[in-house]
This record gives C-alpha cells, structure tokens and sequence, in this order.
C-alpha cells in the first residue's frame, strides 16, 4: 500500500510554481465530492515535469488548480512566490495570460480565427492589461515566423477546420509560447494525436521548451514520454504519492 | 481592444446575426418613415385647416344677454373694436350658412338623382360663405386659394377667375343676360358636378324664424365665376364664396355676419392669452354674449378635435412601431443566447487566455450592439430616404400593384406629406440602442458567468 507525500522532494532549481496542501471539492447533488486531498507540487524554473496518474486520479483537476482556472477549496498556489488565489478576478487574468501557456488535448483554437490569429490573440489580451504594447506588425511577423519554423509557413491563414490534427496542435503551441510564458501547462497533448505526429508535436514542445527556459508540467498516461521529462509525480486518489526526483538526462 | 475585435469577428461569422441586424433595421426604417409622415400629416393638416381660417375666429351667440345688453346686428363694431386692438393686423365678418346645390339644366337630373339617395347626400350639401373680399384676403388666405393651381394632376379642374381682386364681377367674356350674382366654388365641386364659367347654380337653404316660429325656405340662382383650391379636400368640396351682402339679402336679412376672423401681429406671441383676453376685452364691450366662453377660439381650438386626432395617431403609431423595435431587440437576445451556448468552448479558451469575465461580458454585450448599430444605420437611412421620397414609391407602388394606395380625394392633401426631424431620428437610434443593450445584457452576463473549466468541457 502506498502512502500519500506530505512534502515535495526539496529541488535544487528555483521554484516557480508551487502548490501546498491543495484540496478541492465539488457539489454533486446533496453530496460533498473531494477530488483532491492535500495535493504538493513544487515546479522549478526551466524543468520539465510530468503528472502521470489513472483516469479519475485528479490530474486535470490539480492542472486546473495550478493553471489558475480552478480556485481550491483549501490550500495555496504560489507562482514566483505570490499567492494566486488572493489576487483579485482581473489580476489573475493577467498573471495567466502573461506567465502561463496553455496547450490541451483538443487544441482548443477558436475556430473563428485563423491560425495567425489564433496565435497573435494572448498578445491582444495582454495589450488590454496595459503589459505590453500591441504593434501588430511585429507580433503578426513574429507569429508567422514560429509557425513557420513548426512547418505552417502554408497553413498561416488557414482556419482551423482546414488544418490537421497535429497541425492544430502546432499552432496551439505556438498561441502557448508566443508570449514567452514562464510556464507551459500541457494536458496530454498528443492524446488526440497518431504516433508519428504526436512524435513530431512533442519533440517541437520539448525543444521550444528548452530554448526558451520554459518549465513544462506536462499531464500524460505514455510512461515513454514520462521518461523524456526531468521528473514524474504519481498521482492517485488525489494525491501525489510518488516523485521520481530523479534528474533524467536529455 | 481584442473585446472589438473579437466581437467583430464573432459577428461577420454568424450570418444568423443578420436576422438582428435586419429587424432592428425595418423596426428604425419603419419607426422613421411612419413618424416622418405622421408629422407631415400633423404640420400639412395644421397648414391646410388654418388655411381656409384665419388666427382667430369670433363667433358670437345670436341670443340675448341676461345683463339686457343687445348685441349688435351688424359685425361693424366688432370690427371697429378689432381695428383699435394692437395685437390685431387685420379682421374681416363672414356670413356662413347651409344649404343644398342643385344644379340647372343637364345637371339637374343628375341633382334630383343624388337628393333621392341615401348614400349620396354629400353631394348634396354646400356652405355658403358670404365675404368682403377685401378684408377677407387682408385676413385669410383666399387670394392664393383663387390663384393656387393643382401641379400634380394631369388634368386641370381650375377655372380662374377673370380678375381676382374682384372675384365675384361678371365676366368680361360671360355673353349671357342673366341678372342673377356670381360665386366662387371649391375646384373639387366643380370638377365633381362638371361646372363652367357661367354655369347656372340654384343654392336652396332654410331660414328659422324666431317670432314666427317657422321655418322658411329660400332658394336663388347664382353663376359660377371661377374655383379657388384651399387644397382642404372638405372645403374644395362644399365651399361656395359669395359676396356678403348678397348672401345677406338672399336669407331675407335675417343674419348679416355669422362670424368675424381675426389675424394677428404675431400669432406665436399671442395664441395663449388671446381667447381669455380678446373675449373679456369685447364682452365689457356688450359685443359677446358671454365672458370667458367659445365664442373667440384660436384656430388650433376651432380644428381641436382634429388636430388632436392625427396628434394621437402620431403617438400609437409611434408606440406600435415601437413594439417592432422591441421585438427585434427580442430577436437580438435570442440570436445572443444562442451565441453563448454554441461559443461556450470558446468562453473557456479565451479564459485559459487570460481574458476576464468582463471582457467576456463585453465581447457578447458588443455583439448586440454591432447588431444595432448596423441596423440602425441601415435603418435610418432607409427610413429617411423612404420618407422624403414618399409620394414617388407610393406612386410606383400603386402603378406596379394596380391599386391605389393613398386616395388623394380622401385627404385633405394631394399628395404624401412627410416631415424628418433629425432630433426624432436621434430619438429613435438610440432608443434602438438602448433597448438593445438591455436585452444584451442578459446572454452577456450569462456568458461572463460560465466556469471556465465547464466551459472548455463543452463540445
């Protein structure tokens, strides 16, 4: 039988994000449903981490908690040291818009948009915050820039309902990155994907990853694409009860 | 910034959106078009019923005071009190009576058959308004009603009079030998009965006999001179000028004035206080049988009750159309819900973006006035184009259907008037606007209420 880690493993890196005594409950009818139970998380700058766990396990939960879309019943997230949670609706917008990117399993592009402007748009909210100034020409060049080194110089007008599903997914890490987020949050992103382009999409994400510094926490059931990141938790029954804390080579 | 953009966006790519952005602009262009012509009914009606008026209209009781006070016969000093009066620019007696046309000669078939019908007895009816010509075109408008040609008709009706200062002369080209005197009829009865210059005309009418207390009949002949156009459908149907003397005479002296008009300095200065005034002013005078009463009425009083009838027309045409814009705010709403729903992934995503859920809100509170704003600017242009070109597609629509719309010889008026006021026009934009962010605001703030997670669960 295994049992629940109180604590994260200490790490040598700095931590960027972290997460303490996380518990997260729902209202299901009448009845009181917790998903988490005091779930730990330590995520340092530039590490790739993975979150592996059984379907039901509270994985996406925690990634939704972590991610600042799901406020938690008890605990604290803390990225760069500042508690999320206590910041008011419109802080935390631009804390997520500015510090996190966001890739999920079903690409999620707004279909209305094209693929440079599904690109561009974090760069459209971020100028509404007043954090950084919306010249559209740079940050379209830029945009048509990346997704042409991930293969979509041809792709760039095309909508999404045009595109293939590893080509959604490219321009999903593209919109993720284009701000240079400290944080990518990946939720099984080669789920929807076949073994050749799931490869593809996944070596262009650990490679922006790394060239950018990025820290990726990276949800996934694949134990190979576990074995690509720096480190693994388990988590089961809402909690994490294993950490690799092992530095894997890459 | 990305709020405009995206509301844009999610506009242009949901044709159903048309739907609201065409009801709010048949409910604006409708609401304009309408109003803009009730207006001009109200302001062509207001024109044409002073038209055959003047400013005032002093109608005294024929009945004896209860002070012993008797009231003159003659209008002379009513007339004399008038002219001391500051206010007053000029004041003519008129001498109005009832009575039947019946027509000479051929027509008089024609005549005998009408007064057989029930349904006819319109035609049958004429008033009789015996005038001074020279005070009554110092006082009203009848000089250019003698002069006024009908530019729209095809076919003219008018026959003008040899001389219109004296309009009641005999025709310098009239050969005939009859001694009887000369009217002026309203073009319209003389088109209808197919009268001429010199046409012969037997004016039948009745005279009650207070001593005797009878009634005597009295009829004459009189030739027609000429028509004159008040461009008052009701006048030019009936109305037959005379000179007041001679109408005096034909009712056997037994009235010889039945009402004095009164035209004013300034009529805008003096319209509220000049019934109260004028009246008290000329009972102290022993010239009214009453203080205070409806014997001295503006002319917006004397035609109240009509005024006030197309007035509230006006005002339940203007709520009824309202209602359309209502309902395409209505619509607006429903095309929103729907919206939300089918872009509820799309709420999630652009949360995960970092989008608040006032911007949220914002982004769908857009769409609805993108909405109303496309309709109202298509609207009202249509409205005011559509307005001011009234009488050319009523026209057209009446040649292309075979039917005819607007029946010019029902109104009072020729043709369609219509009035755009510009300040109305506001009015309506942006009670379509307002109307619309209200009912916006419901899907938008349903929208901003999404959980972001639930929401990215959508399919």
């Amino acid at each position: 039988m295994s049992h629940a880690m109180q604590q994260p493993l200490p790490l040598a890196g700095e931590t960027i994000l972290s997460a303490r005594d996380v518990r997260k409950s729902f209202k299901v009818g009448d009845r009181q449903i917790e998903v988490l139970h005091g779930a730990h998380l330590e995520l340092c700058k530039g590490e790739r981490l993975c979150l592996m766990g059984s379907s039901g396990a509270g994985k996406s939960t925690f990634l939704h908690v972590l991610g600042l879309l799901e406020e938690p019943t008890e605990g604290e997230v803390l990225l760069e040291g500042q508690s999320a949670w206590h910041l008011n609706n419109r802080e935390r917008a631009a804390l997520r818009n500015r510090h996190i990117g966001f890739v999920f399993q079903a690409y999620h592009l707004l279909p209305d948009l094209s693929a440079v402007e599904n690109v561009t748009l974090p760069a459209r909210i971020a100028h509404s915050y007043g954090t950084l100034p919306f010249e559209r020409a740079r940050i379209e060049a830029e945009a048509e820039e990346m997704l042409g080194r991930f293969g979509l110089e041809d792709r760039i007008h095309h909508r999404p309902n045009q595109l293939s599903g590893g080509e959604r997914q490219r321009v999903a890490i593209a919109r993720a990155l284009i701000l240079g987020p400290q944080i990518v949050i990946a939720d099984e992103p080669t789920g929807n994907l076949d073994t050749a382009n799931g490869e593809r999409v996944l070596d262009l994400l650990l490679s922006e990853q790394q060239s950018r510094g990025a820290s990726l926490l990276l949800v996934t059931h694949d134990e190979q694409l576990a074995l690509r990141c720096d480190r693994t938790l388990v988590m089961q029954d809402g909690q994490i009860m294993a950490d690799s804390g092992v530095e894997i080579p890459h | 910034m990305y709020v405009r953009y995206l509301s844009w966006r999610f506009l242009l790519r949901r044709p159903i959106n048309l739907i609201g952005v065409l009801g709010v602009m048949v409910g604006v262009g409708a609401l304009i078009m309408i109003l803009s012509i009730m207006s001009g009914f109200l302001e062509e009606s207001r024109k044409t019923l002073r038209g055959s008026l003047s400013d005032v209209i002093i109608q005294p009781l024929n009945l004896p005071r209860t002070d012993g006070v008797q009231l003159p016969r003659s209008a002379e000093p009513i007339l004399a009190a008038l002219g001391a009066d500051q206010r007053v620019a000029a004041s003519c007696a008129r001498l109005s009576w009832a009575g039947i046309l019946i027509q000479a000669g051929w027509g008089a078939d024609e005549s005998e058959h009408q007064l057989k019908d029930p349904q006819g007895g319109d035609m049958a009816f004429a008033h009789f308004v015996g005038i001074d010509v020279e005070d009554e075109f110092a006082t009203t408008e009848l000089r250019e009603a003698l002069l006024r040609e009908d530019e729209k008709r095809q076919t003219s009706y008018r026959i003008p009079v040899d001389d219109v200062d004296a309009p009641f002369a005999r025709p310098q080209s009239f050969s005939g030998s009859e001694p009887w005197d000369w009217v002026v009829v309203g073009e319209q009865l003389a088109r209808i009965r197919g009268l001429y210059k010199g046409s012969v005309i037997n004016l039948v009418t009745v005279v009650p006999n207070a001593r005797t207390d009878t009634v005597e009949n009295c009829n004459r002949k009189f030739l027609v001179a000429g028509t004159f156009r008040s461009g008052e459908n009701e006048v030019d149907l009936s109305r037959i000028y005379v000179d007041r003397r001679a109408l005096s005479e034909f009712l056997g002296y037994s009235r010889e004035f039945t009402q004095v008009l009164v035209k004013l300095e300034d009529y805008e200065r003096d319209r509220e206080t000049i019934e109260e005034s004028l009246g008290a002013s000329l009972y102290e005078q022993g010239l009214l049988h009453h203080v205070g009463s409806f014997e001295v009425r503006t002319w917006e009083t004397f035609r109240g009750s009509l005024l006030g009838a197309i007035e509230n027309e006006r005002v339940l045409m203007g709520i009824m159309l309202g209602l359309i814009v209502l309902v395409a705010a209505f619509t607006i709403f429903a095309i929103l819900m729907m919206m939300v729903t089918e872009k509820r992934r799309d709420i999630g995503i652009l949360t995960a973006l970092g989008a608040t859920p006032r911007s949220v809100r914002s982004i769908f509170l857009m769409i609805g006035m993108w909405n109303a704003l496309l309709g109202c600017t298509f609207g009202s242009t249509l409205g005011v184009l559509g307005a001011l070109h009234i009488d050319g597609i009523e026209q057209w629509l009446s040649r292309t259907l075979g039917v005819q719309i607007f029946n010019r010889e029902v109104y009072l008026f020729d043709h369609i008037p219509a009035v755009v006021s510009p300040v109305g026009v506001v009015a309506i934009v942006i009670g379509a606007l307002v109307a619309t962010a209200l009912f916006s605001f419901v899907p938008a703030w349903n929208a901003s209420r999404l959980h972001p997670i639930d929401a990215l669960r959508a399919e």
